[in-house]
């Protein structure tokens, strides 16, 4: 004789299943349609803490005095629903005798009987387990809260059915109040052209090669709203390591971003501002250091000398550091009002009036040297610059020109400006001397960097055209050849 | 051995006239050395050096400035330190310069064929031992 011969028991196992299920947490119930009759298995007040007979069994006992009042209607479709296929299962509270409310699972089941219709049901404790539920719950809604607070959207892709989908707060994000379903393509057309390929790249490694990403790129709204935005992904895999969801943030970044960039940029001109203030403070200090040690050198000498015709060469040398010592500070001075005349600003000057004004002055030397001038400047006839920082640069270029020419031949010169996008170039080319670039490339524009034997180089033309050029945002280029001649352009603006 | 063979020879090299010219008249009232040679920067010096027509002329001691055109203090240096084994006599190398900036120092001090690196404007008793020293090392050098 078996548990299971056929599907029914004998009264001796049956009453030892009853035996058996009373000593678990379960409790059963069973009530006869017709007759109306109610039973409770003594597993059933054991589960509330009575002993069977403590309390009245009855269906308005437990309506009104056991089962928790919000819970009514969904054990009663749990309950009479089943033969329509409704849900047979119902999560209630029922008050216990010492525990309070506690959760239980309530399961029915309907047989017909000779007798009519019978339900009969289980109820289990599943307190811990609701309780469980009720804390992830919580902390469910509050990644929620987060996320709201945060400004950081949460967004899901299927592997299987690419179907995408997105958190409020992705919809936010993009600025679609109506919250419609996008697919994945047409979420990566928000994304600016430039970073589309990026992000498929991105999604299709992580789908296929299970690698998450964060990248930082730029985004249009459905408001059409540019912002920088942070996408984060990280690949959810099944037990064979492949991906079956890309789950990941989606974050409003523009504010942390822009400022980010803005810093960035000041923080590089703060840089350059640095580094020409301390190449400046060096220099300085190292010419005036040399020109009073000099000084100091040749008044002890004065002293310790006996003979007036020493005595006469060395004050002519303090007579010449005294002129070295107000060149440089006059030097100086020229830097100082270099950086003052940028706050006066600038204005619309023809290239062909400062040429004009830079060649009367020069005139001497370009007469003496035989220079050959050719100038163009229609493709780009007028500016809008400092005036006297145009003048230097152009007098700074001639000068050079003229000074390192080639002593075997006349200058011939070429000055000409041209247009390139929004920007103005000026192209200024010799056939003089030329500069060893590969050896002082990197001092060519230095303060009082000479590379040339005459005696007249100061090496301060170079540094102040660049510094000029630089503060109003242009750069400086040059090519040059030993014994051919040196080309400088200039991106002006 | 005559008496002025005891003092030495040495080179300035500097774009500095002035310098050169104080050199020279400091270094003569003192009586440090018997003979200066003037170089107004690095190539000049190393081609003075590498000249065969100059070995029996060579200085005992160079005094090179930093700052220079054409060739500067440390490519002076290094060009030297390519050439010095081949000199017929040896030569101790000093850096000058009036630059306090603590790389140029370190750079001088760290480099094994520079002696040591003075400051502008000179110190005139450091001056005087360093000439002290070469009259001796000339004597070995001339029985050499």
């Amino acid at each position: 004789m078996t548990l299971t011969d056929g599907h029914t028991f004998d009264g001796e196992s049956l009453s030892y299943i009853a035996h058996l299920i009373d000593n678990k947490d379960i409790g059963i119930w069973e009530y006869h349609n017709q007759s109306k009759e109610l039973k409770w298995s003594k597993g059933f007040y054991n589960m509330l803490g009575y002993s069977p007979g403590e309390i009245e069994c009855s269906n308005n006992y437990f309506f009104d005095h056991l089962l928790y009042y919000q819970d009514k209607d969904a054990f009663i479709k749990a309950t009479y629903s089943p033969k329509h296929d409704g849900p047979r299962v119902a999560h209630i509270r029922l008050l216990t005798k010492n525990q309070g409310y506690q959760w239980f699972e309530s399961t029915t089941h309907r047989r017909e009987t000779g007798n009519g219709n019978v339900m009969y049901g289980f109820l289990t404790n599943i307190n811990a387990i609701k309780l469980a539920h009720a804390k992830s719950a919580e902390s469910e809604l509050q990644a929620l809260e987060i996320g709201r607070i945060a400004k950081i959207g949460l967004w899901e892709i299927d592997s299987r059915s690419m179907e995408l989908k997105f958190s409020p707060e992705v919809y936010d994000i993009f600025e679609l109040s109506n919250h419609i379903k996008l697919s994945v393509p047409e979420a990566i057309e928000f994304f600016l052209p430039q970073y589309r390929p990026l992000l498929e790249d991105a999604v299709n490694q992580a789908l296929t090669l299970c690698k998450p990403y964060d990248i930082e790129v730029e985004f249009r709204t459905a408001k059409n709203n540019i912002i920088w935005v942070k996408c984060r992904a990280v690949p959810v895999l099944d037990e064979h390591g492949r991906c079956i969801i890309l789950r990941g943030t989606f974050q409003d970044i523009d504010n942390i971003k822009r400022r980010g960039l803005t810093l960035q940029s000041s923080i590089n001109l703060l840089d350059d501002q640095n580094k020409r203030l301390q190449n400046f403070a060096y220099i300085v200090s190292h010419n005036l250091r040399s020109h009073a040690g000099n000084l100091k050198f040749m008044v002890d000498l004065f002293e310790e000398s006996d003979l007036q015709e020493d005595r006469t060469e060395i004050f002519q040398h303090i007579k010449t550091i005294s002129q070295s010592l107000s060149s440089t500070m006059s030097h100086l001075e020229e830097i100082v009002r270099m950086q003052a005349e940028v706050s006066k600003g600038t204005k619309l000057v023809e290239f062909q009036k400062i040429y004009d004004n830079v060649t009367l002055a020069l005139q001497n030397n370009i007469e003496a040297s035989h220079a050959e001038i050719h100038v163009n400047f229609n493709e780009a006839p007028a500016i809008n610059y400092v005036p006297a920082y145009l003048e230097s640069i152009l007098q700074n270029f001639l000068t050079n020109a003229i000074k390192y020419k080639h002593p075997n031949r006349h200058p011939v010169i070429h000055i000409a400006t041209y247009k390139s996008g929004n920007n103005i170039y000026l192209v200024f080319d010799d056939n003089g001397l030329g500069i060893d670039l590969d050896r002082y490339g990197d001092q060519l524009f230095g303060m009082y960097k000479t590379f040339h034997q005459n005696s007249d180089s100061k090496g301060i033309g170079l540094f102040m055209t660049r510094n000029q050029i630089e503060a109003l945002g242009g750069t400086i280029n040059v090519e040059s050849t030993v014994n051919i001649g040196t080309k400088f352009t200039v991106k002006l603006v | 051995m005559s008496s002025e063979t005891k003092f030495a020879r040495v080179g300035i090299v500097d774009d500095d006239k002035i310098f050169r010219y104080g050199f020279r008249k400091l270094t003569e009232i003192k009586g440090l050395f018997n003979e200066i040679l003037e170089f107004s920067n690095g190539k000049e010096a190393i081609d003075y050096l590498k000249d065969p027509n100059n070995s029996n002329h060579l200085p005992d001691a160079l005094f090179v400035d930093i700052n220079m055109p054409i060739m500067d203090g440390w490519e002076f240096n290094d060009a030297f330190g390519e050439i010095k084994s081949q000199l017929p006599k040896s030569i101790t190398l000093y850096n000058i310069s009036s630059s306090i900036d603590i790389e140029d120092i370190s750079r001088a001090k760290k480099n094994p064929l520079v002696a040591d690196y003075l400051l502008k404007p000179l110190d005139e008793n450091y001056l005087a031992e360093i000439a002290g020293n070469l009259q001796g090392s000339g004597d070995q050098v001339n029985y050499n």
